[in-house]
Parts: structure tokens; sequence; C-alpha cells
């Protein structure tokens, strides 16, 4: 086999975006000297096969970071308006902890749900007015109102839902499905990660790169940022001044030094290294097509929002975006929308975060199911908590706010695998307490593998001795909302 | 060099075998390594053939921790194995695999009885099974874990191949390729190991005239001299320190949340310096752990203690924090055994661990050492936590002084100024009072009241109270005099502020209580536990308390069976890519066992014999035949030992992240060599920070916004640039470098497209592609030449002729373009900060990119 042969064959990998010179690397060389593995693996990462047929093929997480408050989007106790201004019951906080923010306080006085709710198609889910547009498509989303988590604070609570674990050092989910799927594209990322600045709270709670990291799995797997802001991913442009045909020349030249170093050396690393430069290049193309929607129809703008001074911060398009990442096989979009945290101010603020996200939500689904993809994408909205049903400092007649809250919230899903106009699980009065079902964030996290054919029981990952997995040694497959 | 034999270990080697067989309870156990040499023994051996497949199948149940046992059973211990588990049948017949239980429930057909069961996922394969079975009918023999046995200098091997080992460690290397029916490659050319060495010991290329000194050295010390001036030189220190660095968790910010700056660059200078002079490896360790407590400590060594501090620091709104102060400590122990035991024992936060020998109580034992720093759960939003140590320069230091004594002038005058003040009180009490311009100013009407009040007449606190508005409100001698200390105190604040600091351990008078965290949890305390080491492992050396001075000394102390091999190991892994045992981070019984276990040790005694000497273990790795060989070999070696974990050609891998960055900048000439000092801020895309934090809060925090440095500052040693944790620069994280969250003491190696793009596109690598372009210029008269200089810069050979033929090319058409478009040469070349003076921009511009392509070759990015 030539070198040339060789490194065609890496340019056909399905695992090609990356590769380790040690450790798993070891397998991946077997598969670049023996094809056969490659054809024989139809599926599956580094991790080895799936474990059972995906129903989910991608995933698209509109990660509304903060905690927005359940109380006052989905989770409707119209009966909390008769407890407004009282109390909390002792019956309902039973003593558990609160943040430093509110443990001081010396009145708790409970909030009513803001704004009007309505109930919204077949399946009669109620909605905040806030999301008329998100209400549309109620018959595809399949709530739970019965998710929790022991975290309290941003930090640790962002951290835990994206990484298993409250403490940094982890995978987050979307390396894991990079490790255990591979990428289904050859010219792009399988973990991609939007950000953008919601127009609530501007105090927003800082994002950290740890919620995309690779943790203790090798770097490539770690989720890409797509930017906003100069090149979409880094160093994707030439420099100024370097055309494309120059660009193509030294890639030439480096490629024909490097060949000719491989056959002198004998290290198959090196025609690694030619096939991802070539693949650097093929994204310098692939990467712009991507990130240009002037072919997407008028129509299309609108409907999710996408317009010239759009306040947003950029959720439009990065739905849009998210669109355009999985019809090309992106397998885990992740959008981290900013500004949910109302510790006061909560009035006006979610009016704006609403106003951010509900159109391009809405619209993101409509349009999957329209092209055929939600049948194999599943989009999860949510963020890393809820909020008090107690006000955060005093409750007046147009002001309060809420402090964080994970003992119960809401997360929306809609898509592959899941039940659509399904909702499941149940909280008290004061939305507080979970009455029923409760769905752990590693509940979540060990559903979401499964929908995308790896038990999270098996996925795994040895580090320090230890045989370590996203849900690390719980989680339970939350059957009732599968479809 | 003098190859010794071995040696009867001393006393402090006999108690630690006694601490450890009496752990294992591992009677009948042959402590008798086995021959890594020899062809594979016919007979199995228990560690290296059976305890892996127990580990990962069956003890998880029936292993050390009592609580997830199941059936009674439990299979790590042969007495226990021997008598069976509730079921009353016995586990293990030695030499009987018929009627052993164990044999029995991993080949029946009832699916009931079947180990392991089904759903843990974790069924043996055939062969496995007749290992066990074989292991069985040979005996059954246990052997205590390998790692915890202390080291014992092996008999030497005796290879058949002569003439080819330079140094005994080549003997225990040979031996094994002997045994696999493989010979070693031989020596490299000599560029090829000047530059393998430099890379190696400084991080960065050798200069050609660094090459063609020692391609003319025909001396027989010519690679020692060479050896010896790398060790010898200021980026040693610096290579050694990025290492240790990733295990020490180092950074510029807290980690958590806003993730503002801190300032541990003091520490970070120490380890260079440290290095530098080759500080014994275990006075290292002391200082690290506990220089703090060293009698009569110096600063120096209270620095070095900083070591545990440089873990994540919280100071999140609502954050609670207890849990926090749980979550330093839980990482200081983590780190701990991971850089000094090579154990993971985060495991026995929660449980007594599965497989290693630690306790929950254990756990907690060893917390309550790391549990004496008067430190707060939430702390570091302005800089650095306490406990800190003032860093002041001399110039500082006099100021400082200077300071204190005019804060001290200031408040005698006012004292004295007193007696002066209360006669002017009375006599303003006396006159009436004038009319006030602005009424707001006006005498309130209590205080006037009081004047009407005779003064003996006045209660004390009614004195009190008129004297208090008249020096505070009336008397222009009191404002001034407050006014000068203020102005005084401020002067002294701002001094002390711009002090520097470091953050370092200390010991509270009264340590805190200690409790067991029942999981783990930090609201959940169980029993009161005092300081000890784990019960499993030997005691304490004699006179030393439990302590964390107590425990570094009992780290290096002479007969522990892993500090000097887990430290070995990384020098190794620093080498040659892979540790000898390739988990650097994991010795315990989950980890992987040594490639070459006699070796191993043998290098083990050797650098605890050495005095712990670190630049002498370099150099005797770095003298050896095995490091010195060729890494070019025929494919089919590179297909069998893909990792080269057998040793059978020289190292060949990618270089890390910092070194990558300075060997560009190094190679054009860009490169600021001075050492130590605040960390920098080279190019990043705009952006990347902003975009994660908080965006009213920017300018509350330090390290919210990215400012470029200025000037030399933008080519220091990637080493220097600025750590935040919660956004590492793209020119590390895209790299594999850790982003220094947790302990880290193995990076991964991979490939991807991003580096390539980072390579081509990142302005660091344009620039240095442009300097690097100019300088080949005008090194050589005709183009061969110059391509030729700027090829032996990046890769350090000379280029063969079809090499130049190709990069000649090259240059020609990138010419052709740039003659056509000289507009875009010269925004080429104004990529980066730095000038330069340019004659003719389009050849200037043709050769950026010879050196771009340069710059990218595997073998400019590898280590060969």
């Amino acid at each position: 086999m030539n070198s040339h042969q060789e490194i065609q064959r890496l340019l056909t990998r399905r695992h090609f975006f990356g590769r380790m010179s040690a450790g798993i690397g070891g397998a991946a060389l077997a598969s670049v000297m023996n094809p056969g593995l490659l054809a024989g693996s139809a599926a599956g990462g580094p991790a080895g096969a799936l474990h059972f047929p995906p129903k989910v093929k991608r995933v698209i997480w509109l990660f509304m970071s903060g905690g927005p408050s359940h109380i006052d989007l989905f989770d409707y106790k119209p009966q909390l308006r008769n407890h407004h201004g009282e109390q909390l019951p002792a019956s309902i906080r039973m003593g558990q902890r609160l943040t430093g923010m509110t443990s001081g306080q010396s009145s708790f006085p409970c909030v009513a749900p803001m704004a009007n709710w309505r109930q919204h198609g077949q399946s009669g889910l109620w909605m905040s007015e806030l999301l008329p547009n998100m209400g549309r498509v109620a018959d595809d989303l399949c709530v739970i109102k019965s998710m929790w988590t022991e975290a309290i604070n941003h930090d640790p609570a962002v951290t835990f839902i994206q990484t298993g674990h409250q403490q940094a050092g982890r995978p987050a989910l979307g390396a894991w499905l990079s490790y255990g799927i591979g990428s289904e594209n050859q010219q792009l990322p399988g973990f991609v990660v939007m950000i953008s600045q919601g127009s609530g709270n501007k105090t927003d709670q800082p994002l950290s790169t740890r919620y995309w990291g690779s943790g203790f799995l090798p770097g490539e797997h770690q989720g890409v940022r797509f930017r906003s802001q100069g090149d979409p991913v880094l160093f994707l442009g030439n420099p100024p001044g370097m055309d494309p045909a120059s660009r193509r020349r030294m890639l030439d030249a480096t490629g024909a030094l490097n060949s000719m170093a491989a056959d002198s050396f004998g290290d198959p690393e090196i025609n690694a290294r030619i096939a991802q430069y070539e693949m650097a290049y093929r994204m310098q193309t692939s990467v712009p097509e991507l990130s240009d929607l002037s072919g997407e129809s008028p129509a299309t703008l609108e409907a999710y929002g996408v317009r010239d001074g759009a306040t947003d911060g950029g959720f439009a398009r990065n739905c849009l975006l998210a669109r355009r990442m999985v019809e090309r096989g992106v397998r885990f979009v992740q959008l981290f929308h900013r500004g949910w945290d109302q510790h006061g101010d909560l009035p006006k603020q979610i009016r704006g975060q609403c106003q951010d996200v509900d159109r391009p939500s809405a619209a993101l689904i409509e349009d999957l199911k329209q092209r055929g993809l939600l049948e194999d994408t599943l989009v999860v909205w949510g963020g890393e908590f809820g909020r008090t049903v107690y006000s955060q400092g005093a409750l007046t007649q147009d002001n309060h706010g809420r402090d964080h809250h994970g003992r119960c919230y809401t997360v929306l899903l809609a898509g592959a695998g899941v039940k659509a106009g399904f909702t499941f699980g149940a909280t008290d009065d004061y939305c507080y307490n979970i009455v029923e079902n409760p769905v752990h964030v590693h509940d979540l996290n060990a559903t979401l593998l499964h929908l995308m054919g790896l038990d999270h029981t098996r996925l795994t990952f040895k580090f320090q001795g230890r045989q370590f997995r996203l849900t690390d040694i719980h989680g339970e497959l939350v059957r009732p909302i599968l479809a | 060099m003098a190859f010794t034999g071995a040696e009867s270990p001393d006393a402090m080697t006999n108690r630690w075998i006694r601490g450890i067989v009496g752990c294992f309870a591992a009677l009948h156990v042959a402590l008798t390594p086995s021959s890594a040499g020899a062809a594979p023994a016919s007979r199995l051996e228990f560690n290296r053939d059976v305890r892996p497949i127990l580990a990962e199948h069956c003890l998880n149940c029936h292993g050390f921790d009592d609580k997830t046992r199941k059936g009674g059973l439990r299979l790590d211990l042969r007495e226990d194995a021997l008598k069976g588990g509730k079921s009353g049948k016995a586990s293990l017949v030695p030499s009987r695999p018929q009627d052993s239980e164990l044999v029995h429930r991993l080949t029946t057909s009832d699916p009931d009885d079947l180990m392991p069961p089904a759903k843990t996922g974790k069924p043996l394969t055939v062969s496995q099974i007749e290992t066990l079975k074989r292991w069985v009918a040979e005996g059954a023999e246990y052997q205590p874990h390998w790692a915890f046995i202390p080291p014992r200098e092996p008999a030497l091997p005796t290879p058949r191949q002569t003439g080819w080992a330079r140094s005994p460690l080549d003997l225990f290397v040979l031996a094994r390729l002997e045994s696999e029916g493989l010979k070693p490659r031989p020596e490299a050319d000599r560029t090829t190991l000047i530059r393998r060495a430099s890379l190696d010991l400084t991080g960065l290329p050798p200069t050609p005239a660094e090459i063609d000194a020692f391609l003319s050295d025909s001396t027989d010390t010519a690679y020692e001299k060479v050896v010896d001036r790398l060790l010898a030189s200021a980026q040693y220190g610096e290579r050694m320190a990025v290492d240790w660095m990733d295990a020490a968790r180092y950074a510029d910010t807290h980690g958590y949340h806003i993730d503002s700056a801190r300032d541990m660059s003091a520490w970070r200078d120490g380890v260079i310096r440290a290095f530098n002079q080759n500080q014994p490896y275990d006075q290292f360790t002391v200082e690290q752990l506990a220089g703090d407590l060293l009698p009569g400590a110096t600063v120096d060594q209270k620095v070095a203690s900083g070591f545990n501090r440089n873990h994540m620091i919280n100071y999140e709104g609502g954050a609670i924090a207890e849990e926090y102060h749980t979550a330093y400590i839980v990482d200081r122990i983590n780190t701990t055994a991971t850089v000094w035991l090579g154990l993971t024992v985060a495991c026995a936060q929660c449980h007594d661990h599965k497989y290693d020998p630690v306790t929950t109580r254990d756990y907690y034992s060893l917390y309550a050492i790391f549990n004496g720093v008067p430190e707060n759960g939430l702390d570091g939003r302005h800089g650095n936590a306490v406990p800190t140590v003032s860093l002041p320069s001399p110039a500082q230091d006099a100021e400082r002084l200077r300071l204190n004594a005019a804060v001290k002038t200031a408040e005698t005058r006012l004292a004295q100024i007193l007696p002066s003040v209360d006669a002017a009180q009375a006599e303003w009490e006396s006159a009436p009072l004038p009319e006030p311009a602005d009424k707001a100013k006006a005498v309130p009407e209590a205080i006037q009241k009081l004047r009407a009040v005779p003064p003996p007449s006045r209660t004390t606190a009614q004195m009190a109270e008129i004297q208090k508005y008249y020096r505070e409100e009336v008397s222009p001698e009191m404002r001034r005099l407050r006014d000068e200390l203020k102005v005084a105190r401020k002067a002294k604040e701002d001094a002390e502020k711009a002090i520097p600091t470091s953050m370092v351990m200390a010991e509270m008078a009264q340590p805190r209580d200690t409790f067991v965290l029942v999981r783990g949890q930090y609201d959940k305390k169980g029993d009161k536990v005092g300081r000890a080491l784990p019960a499993a492992l030997p005691g304490l050396p004699d006179g030393e308390q439990a302590n964390r001075l107590g425990l570094a000394r009992w780290l290096v102390s002479p007969g522990h069976p892993l500090t000097a091999r887990v430290t070995v190991n990384r020098f190794w892994q620093m080498y040659f890519g892979n540790g000898l045992v390739k988990s650097a981070e994991n010795f315990g019984t989950q980890g992987d066992l040594p490639t070459h276990p006699e070796l191993m040790d043998w290098l083990a005694v050797r650098f605890i014999r050495s005095g712990w000497d670190v630049k002498a273990f370099h150099k005797m790795v770095l003298m050896s035949a095995t490091y010195r060989q060729d890494s070019r070999a025929p494919k089919e070696l590179y297909a069998q030992d893909p990792e080269n974990r057998l040793l059978g050609r020289g190292p060949r891998v990618r270089l890390q992240a910092e070194f990558l960055r300075d060997l560009a900048l190094s190679v054009s000439g860009l490169l600021d060599p001075r050492v130590g000092g605040a960390a920098v801020f080279p190019y990043q895309p705009a952006g990347l920070w902003e975009e994660l934090m908080s965006r009213q809060d920017n300018d509350a925090f330090t390290a919210q916004k990215y400012v470029a440095s200025r000037g030399a500052d933008l080519y220091r040693r990637t080493m220097y640039t600025f750590i935040k944790r919660t956004s590492p620069h793209p020119s590390l994280s895209n790299f594999d470098a850790p982003d220094r969250q947790v302990c880290s003491v193995r990076r991964p190696r991979t490939n991807t497209p991003l580096q390539a793009l980072a390579l081509m596109n990142d302005p660091t690598y344009v620039e240095a592609a442009r300097h690097l372009g100019l300088r080949a210029l005008q090194a050589a008269p005709d183009d061969p030449g110059r391509i030729a200089w700027a090829f032996r810069q990046a890769v350090g050979r000379r280029p063969s002729a079809a090499e130049i033929d190709v990069l000649v090319r090259l240059l020609g058409d990138q010419r052709r373009t740039f003659d056509r478009d000289p507009d875009a040469a010269r925004r080429l070349l104004a990529v980066g900060d730095s000038a330069s003076t340019v004659a003719n921009p389009s050849e200037a511009a043709a050769w950026a990119v010879v050196a771009a392509a340069l710059l990218n070759l595997d073998e400019t990015l590898t280590k060969g």
C-alpha cells in the first residue's frame, strides 16, 4: 500500500474528524491498516458499534442558560394566584437548602405566575402567552415538568447537566456522543456549540468551555464553537493576502514533502496528518457554505426572525444554522442562549428572553418537521434548573425576582423517539417539589444516549483506573416518554 | 557507567513489605518479580495474567469494599477465596479447577448461576476463562499488587546481542525485544539526536549553529557535551515546569463562574528555579507539599507550598462556602495521590475503594491532613485568596516602611492635638453661633441644646456627643489632620495592594474537626476522624507526625513503593511518549501493568539511590542506546507496535502545544527568551473571552476582557500565556493542553483539522512564517541555499534535492502570484504586530508562503 492509497483511505474514513496517535489510536490505526474493519463498522465512533438501533440521529439542544422560570412559562398553577404574597409554607419548603442569595431572607412571599396563559393544540398544553409561537407547536412537544438537579448554583448546575458531575473534569454529553457515535459528516465536526446573548439579564451568567469540553476524552471530541464574529470556526480563513490558489499550492508542497517523509520514516501518523490538512482545506469551503444564509428563502428567514438589526442576540440565526448543520449530518448542536437568570426585575427581563427565543424555537421545530428532519432529529429546550416560587428580594406590584430552584423544573423535547403532545411528571401546587415521576438530569442524559443508540451504562471510558460514564453510577431510562 | 548488583533491602523496605503483606494477607506469595527479559514464562503470573481479569470482571462485587460485596465472597484475597462465600463452596481449590466453584460459575450453562451476571455487561472471553482455569490448575497463587511491593534492584538481564547497550537500562529493553523476536534500531544520526534531545530537555529546537558544532565535534564525549549543555540551560527548567504545571493544575484564573484572575507566577518561577538548580526531588516534594511547615521556612519554601493552592477557587454569589471548601480539600487529596502515589483515591470519597486498599475512613483521615488551612470556602473575588505570602521587591519594602511611618506620624499628630482641640471646643461653646450660610449646615438642634447645658451638668454621654460633634464637624485642625491621616493610610493601602502575593499553604493553630462525609456529601457528616495515612499502607517514618510535613516525608522515604516509580514513569513518558506504565496517573490494580517491570524497578531504585537527582536521571536516559535509536523503521514495525511500547525504535511524537508555538517563534527569530514573570497575552481571536463572560460585570472583575500584549510580550514562551480556565487560549486547547481545571499527568495527542487550520492561519504562525522567510532571504545567495537554510531551521536536517525542488516550485509560483498582486503581498506581510522593512514585498511574501509550508511539515511538528 503506498502513501497515497493510505491517505485516500483516511480521507474516506467514517470517524474522520480527528484521531489519536495513542490510546484509541491503536484501534484507529488498525482500521487504517485494515479497511475491512471500517467497512464493518457501519455506525459507531471510537468507542465501538452502537448498542442498539438509534431512533435519533441528531440532537439540537437549545440550552437556556441561567435557569428559565418554569413557574411563569410552562408549569401552570393558577391556584398560586390565591397564595400570591403569602409566605411559602414550611410544609412545602421542608427545610431544603437555599442559595446564599436568599437563605438570609426573613420573608419568602410566593409569587403567582405572571402574564396570561392559554391552552394549545389537541393536547391542551398550558403555556404562558409570553410564548405564543411555541404554543403553536404544542402538539409536537414532550413536556417534562419533573426535571430536577441537586445543584443550586449556575456553575455546578450547568457542569452537572452537561457532564454528569458538578465539579469540573468530565466530558460533556456532546463529547460522549462524538466518542460513542463519531461524525456523520466528514467535513464538519460532530459536536458544535453556538452562543447567543439574551436581552434579559445582562449581568448574565458566565459560560465555560468545559460545558462542551472533552474532559478526559481525547480533545478531538470537544465541542467546536461556531462563532458569529470573525471566522465561524477559529482560524478557518486564510490570512489576508493569501488566496485559495496559494493555499492549495502550499498544501500541495507540504503534502508532497510529508509523503516523502512518510515513506522514509514509516510512521503512519504522517499520512494521518496529510489527511487532516486536506480535511482542513475542505472545511474552508464547507463551513462558509454552511454559514451562508443567502440561499434561504425570505419566508424561512422571516419565520425564524433572522433579519438585520434583530435584537435577540443572535439566537434566531443560530437556530437556522442548527437546522443547516443537522441537514449536513452534525450529530449534536448545542445552542447556549444566555440571560435567563432573573434574580430581580423578572417581569421585564423574562419578556425580553421570551421574545428572543419564542419565534426561532417554534420555527426550528416546524422547519425540521416540514423537511422531514424531525423524524430522526430531537430538539431539547431547557436549562440547568428552574426558579423559586418565592420572591427574591421584595415583592412589589410591578417587580420581583426568583432565585435558583433545582427541586423541579421543566424541559421540553420535540422530535424523534419521544411522544408528541405529551406531558410527563407533575409538581406540587407551589411548583416547588415533584409529586409525580421525577426525572433527574442523569435520567435525561441516559434517555438521550438511549435514543441515539447508546446504553448509558455501557458507553464508558477508562480513566484513572475506573470506567467512567456520563451518568456516573446513576441514571434511569425514562421509558414512558419514549414513542 | 557502573553496573551495580542487587543490594539487600534496608530496614525501611522491610517495614513496607510487612505492611503490604499484612494488608493483602497475601501469604504463600512469591515476591520475585517475573523475568521480563526471558522468554514468556510457561507458568501464568497472577499480576500479569490473572489480576487484570479479576479486577475488571469480578472485584466490583467480590472485592475490598464490604458494602457492595455480593454473596459474602471476596476474591481479592486468597484465603477468602479458598473459603468461598455464603454458599460454603470453596471458590478456589488449588490445582483442581473441576472442584472450584469459581470455574463452575464461569462455565455453567445455568444463566442464573453464570458469572459475571449478564446485567453487568462484562462477560469473560473464552480465553480469559481458560486463563483462570489454568491458573487454578497451576495452584491459584496470588501476588500482592506489584506497585505496592517496594522496588528492589533486579538482576541485570543478559540479552544475546552484545555491543548495543550503553546503559544497564538498555539490557532490559534489549532482552524484552529479543523475547519478542525483535531487534533494536541503530543509533539515529547526529542531527536527529540533537534535535530530539533539545526538544526533550528544553522544548526548543537546536539552532543550525548548535547542530553544526555537534556535527563537527569528533570527540567521544560530543553527545554527552550536548546533553550537559542542555541540562544546564535556563530553558531546561522551563521545559520541566510545563509538565509540573499540568500536574499542579496551575492557571492564572480561579476557574469557577466569573473566573477572574489570580497570580501564582511566583510559584511557577520557583518551580523553574528548582529544576534549574536541580533540587533533589525528595526536597522538592517536601517543599511543594509542606514548605510552609519546614522549621524556619523561607519565603521561597512558603511559596513552593502553594502547589496545593493552585486548585480552582469559587466565589459565585449564593454558593455555599462549606460545599466549596470541601471541593478544595478533595482536589488536594486527589492531586497529591495522583502525582506522588499514582493512585486514584477519589472513589473512597464516597465508598471504600473497590480495587485498591483505601477505605473511606482512610480518605477522610487524609482529608484531615489538608483541612487545617486558614482559608475561606468562598474567596478570590479580588485576586489571590488567603492565606497568601507577600512578595515585595526591595523598593516596595522600603516604600512600605516609609508609608507605615507616615501613617504612624499622622496618627501621633492627631492624638497630640487633642488637648488644644478640647480647649478650642470650650471657646466655641462659649461663643454665640454664627448664622450659617447654608441651612443644611446649621448646627443640629440636639447639639444646640447641649451647648446650652453647662459642662459640669452634662452626663457622660452628653459630653461625648458634643465632643464628637465638635471634633468631626467643627474643628478645622482635626479635619486637616484627619485628611492627612486618610491620605497616608490610602497611600499605604495602595502600596500594599501593589505588592505581589502568592497563595500558600499554612496551618491553623487549632485545626478544624474532620468528619467522614457520607457518600462524599459536604453536609452529611458521619464519624469524626483524626489525621492519619491510609491504614493499609505502612506507617510514617520514625519521628514524623501525621501532618502535611509528615505526609511529604513519608512519600519520599526510601522504601516507599510508589513515589519513585511514579516519578520516573512520568520522566519516561516525557521522552518516549508513553510511560512504562501507560496509565501514568494510576499504578493501582486497575492501572496498566508496566511493559518492562524490572526496568521500572531498576530505574526507581537508581533514582532513589542517586539522591533523587533529576538531572542525573535525564542524563542517564538520554545517554542510553534505547533513547538514541533511529525512529525511522519499516512500516511493519510501526504497524506491529504503533505506540512503541516495546521501545524497538526511537521516539516519534508530535510536539506538545507549548513547544509547537515556541518552535515557530524560535526559528523565526521572534522568541523573547526571558524566563519567568507575569503571564502574557499573545494574539487571540477577538471576543473569545467576552462571548462567555458576564457583560455588565466585565469591568468589575479582572480577566474578563482579553487585551493582547504589546511588543516583546507577544513572543514569550507559550508556557507564560495567561491561562484562563473557562476559556483556555486556542493555541493550547487545540493541541491537547489540559484546561488546568484538575490535575493532569498525561496528555492525549490528537491530530485534527482544527490543528491544521491553526498552524496555517493563526496570525502567530503567519507572522513567524513571514520572519522565517525574510531570514532565509538573507541567509544565502541563491534560492536552493535559502531553502536549505530555512529547512534546517524547521527540521534540523538538510533537505534532499527532491525536497528542494518541491519548494523551489512553490517559491516560483508564489513569486508570480504576488508579482501580479503586490497588494496581496503587502497584506500578507502586515499580519502580526512586528514590523519588517521589506524592499520587495512580492519576494518577501513568496518566501513567507515557503516558510509557512516548512512550518506545517509533519517533521517540523514532530520530535523524531
